[in-house]
C-alpha cells in the first residue's frame, strides 16, 4: 500500500516535470494526468487527486479575484491589473466580480494573499476594537 | 460647533484609504483539537491563527501546501471550509507583578474569579534561552526550609534542580514547602525593611493534574500566606493536550520577566512527565513521526529549551535569576527511563524521592545517594556549609554499615558509633510536611549534631530534643539566631557563645 507520504512526493515530482520557467505548462499537465490514469498503477486515483490539488494551488496563486460593492470603470481596473502583475508576475490573471455586501470600496484576493479595503471589512475592524 | 464640523471635514480630506494585506487560508480538515489549512502561505512558526469566533490556533506544522494548527479553545464551533487569517503575532502572555497571587490558565487568563489580571506587558511564550554572555554562576542560595535539602543537596538561585520519585513520595510537599519559605522570608525582610534582601517569587506550574489538587494545593498556600508571593499557572487534566503543552512555556515566560527586571523568581514545572505525554499527544495529532515509546523526535528539545530559560544574568542584563524546580513522577522506582534520563541530563542536578523511605517514615524521603546537586554548594551559606560539611558522607556511610549490620554480624565500637550518628541524623532529618525551618535553627541544630550533643539522646527522643533546642533557641536566644543569620558564617566567637548556649540546654533538658 503506497503511504500518502509517496503519493504527495510523486504528485510533486510529476508536477515539477510540467513547470517550464516557472509556470505550469498546460500541455504537459494534460499529458501527465491522461499518463497516471492510463498506466493505472498502483494508488493512481490518489496521486491523481493530489497532482490536480498541487495545480489548483498554483493556478490560485497566479488568479486575482477583485470584488468590488459596484461595477468598476474600466481604467480602474486596467489599474488594478497593472498593480497586480507588478507585485505578482506577468502571469496573472483578473477576474472581476460584482459583492454589494461589501457596501463600498473593493477587496482583492491572490492565493492565500486578501487585500481588504472594503467598507465591510471597515466596520468589522470597528466593531473588533470595541 | 461649527468649528467641530470643519475639524472632522478636515480629517475626513486628510484620510487615505488603506488596505493592509492579510494572509488567509481555508479549514480542510478538522478533528481532535488540530485543524489541517489549506493557504496561509505566510504563516510563522509558533504564530496566532485567528479561526474566527474568537477562537485563537497556533501553527505548529508548516507544510508546503498546508499547515497543522492547534486550537486554544472549543474547537466544536469551527467548520470545514471556515476563512482563518494569520495574525502576524507570537503566542504571548501577560506578564508582571500584576500576576502575583493569582490563579491563571495557560493564556495568562484568570481562574480565581478575582477580576481582569493587571498587566501592561506581555511575553512570548516560545522565546530563546539567555545566552552564555548574558548568564552568570550560581552563587545565591534558595533557602528550601528543608532540612536535608538545605544541608546536604543546596540550591542556588537560577539553577535547575529535578525532584524525582515515584507517585505519592512527597514531589509536590517539596515544592510547597519551598514556596511557603520564600513567603515567609519575604515577609520577614518587608516587616524588617530590609533594602538588601531579594525577595523569591514564586510560579506554581500545575500540568494534567486533578482539579482538587490544584484546590487543594491554593488553600495551603492562602493558609499559610504564601499566596501574595506566588502565581498559579493552571492547566488542569481537563484542559486539551494544547493547553498542557504550553503551559511551562507559559509558566517561564512569567518567570523571565521577574529575572528581565532584575527580580528573582522561583518556577516549579509539576509534572514534567505529564507536560511530556500530552506533547506526544499533540504530535500524534499533528500526523509527526513518532519514535521511542510513541514520543516524538524532539521531546528532548522541548525539555531543554524550557529548562535552559532557567538562568541567573549578570547585571548588565537585568541581575535576576530564575530557579526552575521540574518534577518528574517515576513508574516503580524507574529512573532509567525515556523521559527521567533525559531530565536528568538537562537538570543540576536532582532530589530522588524513595517509596521505601516514605513508607519507613523518612519523610521527606531522600535518597541521599542518589540525590546531587551540581551548582547548588557554591550557592549554600558558609555558616551551613561548616556544620554539613560531613553529613553526607556520614549518611551514605550509615546506609551501608546498616545494611551490612541487618546480618546480625557482632560490630566493632567505631562501626557502632557511626550507624548510632547515622541513625541520629535521619531522624533528625524528618521533618513535617509545610513547616519549612529557618536556615539559622537549621544551622545551629546541626553545629550541635556535628559536635556530639546528640550522642547521648535515644533515637526515639531525637524528635523531642529537636523540638524543644529550636524552642529554646527561638524564644529566650532569638539574638544568637539573628546573629547567624545576619552574619552567615560561624566565627569563633559564635562558636563560642553557639556551645555555652547548647550546654547550659543540654542541663535542663530531660
Amino acid at each position: 500500500m503506497k503511504t500518502i507520504r509517496q503519493v504527495k512526493r510523486e504528485a510533486k515530482h510529476l508536477f515539477l516535470l510540467c513547470l517550464v520557467n516557472g509556470s505550469v505548462d498546460e500541455g504537459r499537465v494534460r499529458q501527465v494526468v491522461a499518463s497516471v490514469l492510463r498506466i493505472k498503477r498502483r494508488g493512481y486515483l490518489a496521486l491523481a487527486t493530489q497532482f490536480e490539488r498541487l495545480v489548483k494551488l498554483e493556478r490560485l496563486r497566479h488568479t486575482a479575484t477583485v470584488e468590488s460593492a459596484a461595477p468598476l470603470p474600466s481604467d480602474l481596473r486596467a489599474n488594478v491589473e497593472a498593480s497586480l502583475v507588478r507585485l505578482y508576475g506577468p502571469d496573472m490573471s483578473t477576474s472581476f466580480a460584482e459583492s454589494p455586501p461589501l457596501i463600498g470600496g473593493m477587496r482583492i484576493r491572490v492565493g492565500s494573499d486578501i487585500y481588504d479595503g472594503s467598507v465591510k471589512a471597515g466596520l468589522a475592524a470597528l466593531e473588533k476594537s470595541f | 460647533m461649527a468649528d467641530l464640523l470643519t475639524e472632522i471635514e478636515a480629517q475626513i480630506v486628510g484620510a487615505k484609504a488603506t488596505a493592509a494585506k492579510q494572509n488567509v487560508g481555508v479549514i480542510c480538515e478538522i478533528g481532535d483539537g488540530v485543524a489541517r489549512i489549506e493557504g496561509l502561505s505566510e504563516a510563522m512558526l509558533n504564530e496566532m491563527i485567528d479561526l474566527g469566533h474568537g477562537i485563537t490556533g497556533l501553527a505548529l506544522n508548516l507544510d508546503e501546501t498546508e499547515v497543522g494548527v492547534v486550537i486554544l479553545g472549543d474547537y466544536t464551533q469551527l467548520e470545514e471550509g471556515d476563512e482563518v487569517r494569520a495574525t502576524g503575532n507570537l503566542l504571548q502572555v501577560p506578564v508582571g507583578k500584576g500576576l502575583l497571587g493569582r490563579v491563571v490558565n495557560t493564556l495568562g487568563e484568570p481562574l480565581d474569579g478575582k477580576g481582569r489580571v493587571q498587566s501592561d506587558v506581555a511575553y512570548p511564550v516560545e522565546k530563546l534561552a539567555p545566552g552564555i554572555i548574558r548568564r552568570r554562576p550560581v552563587t545565591q542560595p534558595v533557602q528550601t526550609g528543608i532540612m536535608p535539602i538545605d544541608a546536604m543537596i543546596p540550591i542556588g538561585r537560577g539553577q535547575r534542580e529535578l525532584i524525582i520519585g515515584d507517585r505519592s513520595t512527597g514531589k509536590t510537599t517539596i515544592c510547597i514547602d519551598t514556596i511557603i519559605n520564600q513567603a515567609r522570608l519575604n515577609q520577614a525582610a518587608e516587616v524588617a525593611g530590609d533594602k538588601e534582601f531579594r525577595p523569591l517569587y514564586s510560579i506554581y506550574v500545575a500540568i494534567g493534574q486533578k482539579q482538587s489538587s490544584i484546590a487543594r494545593l491554593i488553600t495551603v498556600l492562602e493558609e499559610a500566606g504564601a499566596m501574595p508571593y506566588t502565581i498559579i499557572v493552571a492547566s488542569p487534566a481537563s484542559d486539551s493536550a494544547t493547553n498542557q503543552y504550553l503551559a511551562p512555556f507559559a509558566g517561564a515566560a512569567i518567570g523571565e520577566w521577574f529575572m528581565d527586571n532584575g527580580m528573582d523568581a522561583l518556577i516549579i514545572f509539576d509534572d514534567l512527565s505529564k507536560h511530556a505525554v500530552a506533547y506526544r499527544q499533540v504530535s500524534l495529532v499533528l500526523k509527526r513521526p513518532s519514535g521511542r515509546e510513541a514520543y516524538p523526535g524532539d521531546v528532548f528539545y522541548l525539555h531543554s529549551r524550557l529548562l535552559e530559560r532557567a538562568a541567573r544574568v549578570g547585571e548588565q542584563y537585568g541581575n535576576g535569576s530564575l530557579t526552575a524546580l521540574p518534577i518528574i513522577e517515576t513508574q516503580e522506582g524507574d529512573v532509567s527511563a525515556y523521559i527521567p534520563t533525559n531530565v536528568i541530563s538537562i537538570t543540576d542536578g536532582q532530589i530522588y524521592l524513595e517509596t521505601d523511605l516514605f513508607y519507613q517514615g523518612v519523610r521527606p524521603a531522600i535518597s541521599v545517594g542518589l540525590s546531587v546537586s551540581r551548582v547548588g554548594s557554591a550557592a549554600q551559606l558558609k555558616a551551613m556549609k561548616q556544620v554539613s560539611g560531613q553529613l553526607k558522607g556520614d549518611l551514605a556511610q550509615f546506609r551501608e554499615l546498616a545494611a551490612f549490620a541487618q546480618f546480625g554480624s557482632e560490630l566493632d565500637a567505631k562501626t557502632r558509633a557511626q550507624i548510632d550518628r547515622g541513625k541520629r541524623i535521619v531522624e533528625l532529618f524528618k521533618q513535617k510536611q509545610y513547616s519549612p525551618i529557618p536556615v539559622e535553627v537549621q544551622v545551629a541544630v546541626l553545629w550541635a549534631v556535628q559536635n556530639g550533643y546528640v550522642d547521648d539522646v535515644p533515637v526515639e527522643r531525637i524528635k523531642d530534643f529537636q523540638a524543644r533546642l529550636t524552642e529554646f533557641l527561638t524564644l529566650r536566644k532569638a539574638e544568637l539566631l539573628q546573629k547567624i543569620a545576619q552574619e552567615k558564617v560561624l566565627s569563633d566567637a559564635l562558636v563560642a557563645e553557639l556551645k555555652t548556649v547548647i550546654d547550659s540546654f543540654k542541663q535542663t533538658w530531660k
